[in-house]
């Protein structure tokens, strides 16, 4: 496998575009990458306190949105694109991969997806097929694709960094089976880099409170450890997971630290990251970077219509919204739904 | 270009990056179904209001306020669309005519289709040939953006009022010049109050030499070549002259009045006979004094004289200027109010008397900064008495809000130029000619000698011209301090 640009994406993409189809439009619908996972965990009410280390490390970070562009009478077109930002010497810096368009069926859907795992990770083309997701699912489970290959590709280029990613570490789900996440972290531990994995949302909750609203009353920058259970198969944690405040403010992430990665390192590893990174709301400023820099606009979306009406000839039909015409004023209107 | 809105008569047009449109253009929006197309003029642009560009723009910055760098990778080649999308914008355009089977009509009260209307650029020339503008007189007064020659009638300053205005040094001088000599060559007599000395090289060129109108331009300097004597005034003018010139009272003008009359009658209609009579009139002191103080004035002015040699007679030059078309320059540069005040009574006392017997079938008459001579009863007198008498004025100011507002509405031409102050422009959007909209937009982005034609003269499409250049001496420069000093 090779840091380039798999050629086939970018063909999957055109040949998914080329079937004449009819394009309505949808309400915009961003659609992130959260990571809900039902434990029981117990998290030690004593915080571990931190000291920023001003110790100059490369901080990188990796993200990817998704995003429905418009339905069509055999399926959805999607749009897919990632983010990768580092900060070295002070400065950001970033690559931005896509946006890439995918008009998914029903029939092609298997295909689509396989392909493209396939061509990311060298796949058999059977094994995946097994995997291959719903409809409603599959932009989703592209993104995760290009999310896992540019988190591959981080770790194989950076060396003695802190590699930030979206979401947990969690694996054993079809989008994340583990081998390719153990895969990820073994690369970039090898190169000396430490992932770090931020969630900005988590269903991890101690007697039904989450595990992110039981703070101490204590002084921020701090961790709290969380022990939870071992997990039902096929689930596996490849991190150890804290809750961090970084920040005055009272906001706190679940982050998962490699597992691998001896104790004390994790600390000074966020220790590091507070050194190096801007913090805002407990949130470091170079995954917000490839946050923000991945999402797309409503312009965008715009374009991107603009793009396929142009190049494959498609047409814009406004989908009647149901709620609004048989509830009126009463519906809420299909974006709510 | 899509058609998007209409709200009243402004069309809102929707303009995408290499449809290069600005405000003045002429836009033809075509519904060939309907066999009808509207012709607009774009009075505004903006960015169309496209969701998510700020969040678009916003995200590029980080903390610092510097450019975040980075590479695109975009294999689909999305972002010239995106940058399309972006820099759509919208066109407002006013509604100024519908071509129906090549005849224009002013009427705006149909809608052209959304989905099926063509909308191209109308290029001026062609909007001139679809209006006729160009006439049997022509005046070459500029060219256009498009690099086309913008061609009035002399005829559409006929009988009009104009107005010429614009902020200082944007040419609006210039302008008032190449009309003069452009009527002028068609045979008009033209009257100018030449406030700072500006016309009275009309008929030289740039170099100094004498240029084809040379014998037809008169320059008349109050007090040097151009004095009066008594006995070529009229009374009802040399009262107009002390009633509103120099404020004499009503009684003391009645006694003046027998005055007058004595004087005639003894056929000694001199200054110095004048001065002994008032000396001597059995009447009221105060009556004596009030006289005398005009009669000091007159003297003072160096206006009047005695000396019959000195006299020029305007009416001579305006006779001359009849038969072969000429201009009569009144140079007030270095004349005082009150004199100013006096020779613009006379002169347009004895235009009045010439034109009512029909001496002169017309006058042409450009006044600057009228304001500064003109008193407060002329105003109305010159759109409603005076133009029937044949006088047609043009006043150039660069102060538009010293010309009445109901000058404004009766204007039948205005040629516009830059303006950047809100209240001038509030002032001059007060014509009736045009919209307040289309003042206010076009002529506060006019670069100078660039000026907006509105009115009769461009059949009411407002038009925005580059003012042709003259081969005319420049003169009434404003003098400079460090005019010619080397500076380091």
């Amino acid at each position: 496998m090779d840091t380039v640009l798999p050629q086939q994406f970018t063909e999957l993409c055109l040949h998914s575009l080329k079937h004449r189809i009819q394009l309505n439009q949808h309400n915009i619908q961003q659609v992130d990458s959260p990571q809900e996972f039902a434990q029981t965990p117990r998290l030690n009410p004593k915080p571990i306190l931190l000291k920023p280390l001003h110790v100059e490390n490369i901080v990188a970070a990796v993200d990817t949105s998704t995003i429905k562009i418009g339905d069509t009478n055999a399926g959805i077109l999607i749009a897919v694109r990632g983010a990768s930002v580092w900060k070295q010497n002070g400065n950001y810096r970033y690559t931005r991969i896509g946006p890439f368009i995918f008009h998914v069926t029903e029939e092609n859907k298997s295909e689509v997806y396989s392909t493209l795992e396939n061509a990311y990770f060298g796949t058999q083309k059977g094994s995946s097929r097994q995997n291959a997701p719903n409809l409603l699912q599959t932009p989703t489970r592209i993104a995760t694709l290009l999310e896992r290959w540019l988190q591959k590709m981080l770790s194989k280029t950076v060396n003695n960094g802190l590699i930030l990613f979206d979401g947990s570490l969690t694996s054993g789900s079809p989008d994340t089976p583990t081998r390719r996440m153990e895969e990820i972290l073994a690369v970039a531990r090898k190169r000396a880099n430490i992932v770090l994995a931020f969630s900005k949302m988590t269903s991890l909750r101690v007697n039904g409170h989450l595990i992110t609203d039981l703070l101490p009353d204590h002084q921020p920058p701090y961790l709290l450890e969380a022990d939870v259970a071992r997990p039902r198969p096929p689930v596996v944690l490849l991190g150890n997971i804290y809750v961090a405040r970084l920040t005055r403010e009272k906001f706190a992430f679940r982050v998962d630290i490699d597992k691998e990665i001896p104790p004390q390192m994790k600390i000074e590893a966020v220790e590091k990251l507070l050194g190096n990174d801007i913090f805002s709301q407990s949130y470091p400023e170079t995954l917000r970077f490839a946050h923000i820099l991945c999402t797309f606009t409503a312009n965008e979306v715009l374009a991107m219509q603009h793009f396929v009406m142009r190049k494959f000839g498609l047409h814009v039909f406004n989908r009647p919204d149901m709620h609004r015409i048989l509830f009126g004023p009463y519906g809420r209107g299909e974006a709510y739904s | 270009m899509k058609l998007y809105k209409k709200e009243e008569n402004v069309l809102q047009i929707l303009s995408f990056p290499g449809e290069t449109v600005e405000k003045g253009d002429y836009l033809l929006v075509d519904d060939s179904e309907a066999g009808k197309a509207l012709i607009v003029q774009v009075i505004d642009v903006q960015f169309a209001s496209i969701p998510g560009v700020l969040e678009e723009l916003l995200r590029s910055l980080p903390d610092g306020g510097e450019f975040i760098q980075g590479e695109d990778i975009d294999p689909l080649e999305i972002s010239p669309h995106i940058t399309f999308i972006q820099d759509a914008s919208l066109l407002f355009c006013k509604i100024r005519a519908t071509v129906e089977n090549e005849n224009l009509s002013p009427s705006n009260s149909w809608l052209p289709s959304r989905s099926q209307s063509t909308i191209k650029r109308l290029p001026l020339p062609t909007l001139l040939k679809l209006a006729d503008v160009k006439g049997k007189l022509p005046i070459v007064l500029g060219y256009t953006k498009d690099s086309s020659l913008l061609t009035i009638d002399a005829s559409s300053l006929d009988g009009r009022l104009n107005i010429i205005t614009g902020k200082k040094e944007t040419g609006k001088s210039h302008l008032s010049k190449l009309l003069m000599v452009n009527l002028v060559g068609y045979g008009a007599t033209v009257v100018i109050f030449d406030l700072n000395g500006e016309y009275h090289s009309l008929g030289m060129t740039n170099d100094g030499k004498r240029n084809a109108i040379y014998d037809k331009i008169h320059v008349l300097t109050p007090s040097q070549n151009f004095k009066l004597a008594l006995n070529q005034l009229n009374l009802h003018v040399l009262l107009g002259i002390l009633i509103h010139a120099l404020h004499l009272p009503g009684t003391s003008a009645r006694e003046f009045r027998r005055i007058w009359q004595s004087l005639k009658d003894r056929d000694s209609l001199t200054l110095h006979e004048l001065g002994e009579t008032i000396r001597n009139w059995n009447c009221n002191q105060q009556v004596r004094d009030a006289l005398f103080s005009r009669y000091h004035s007159l003297v003072n002015s160096g206006f009047v004289t005695d000396n019959i040699a000195e006299a020029t007679m305007l009416e001579d030059c305006l006779l001359k200027a009849k038969e072969q078309g000429g201009a009569i320059i009144i140079n007030l540069r270095n004349t005082g109010s009150i004199d100013r005040q006096i020779v613009v009574e006379y002169v347009l006392g004895k235009l009045v008397e010439s034109l009512t017997s029909w001496k002169l079938k017309a006058v042409f008459l450009f006044a600057e900064e009228a304001h500064l001579y003109l008193r407060e009863t002329y105003w109305d007198d010159i759109v409603t008495r005076m133009r029937h008498f044949g006088i047609f004025t043009t006043f150039i100011t660069n102060q538009p809000d010293t010309i009445r507002d109901n000058i404004y509405r009766q204007a039948d031409n205005i040629f516009l130029f830059n303006f950047t102050n809100e209240h001038d422009l509030d002032v001059v959007s007060r014509a009736a000619r045009v919209d307040a909209e289309t003042v206010r937009s076009i002529a506060r982005d006019l670069p100078p000698h660039y000026c907006l034609a509105l009115g009769k003269a461009v059949r009411d499409f407002p038009i925005v011209t580059k003012v042709k250049a003259m081969d005319i001496k420049t003169m009434g420069e404003t003098r400079l301090f460090f005019t010619n000093t080397t500076t380091g």
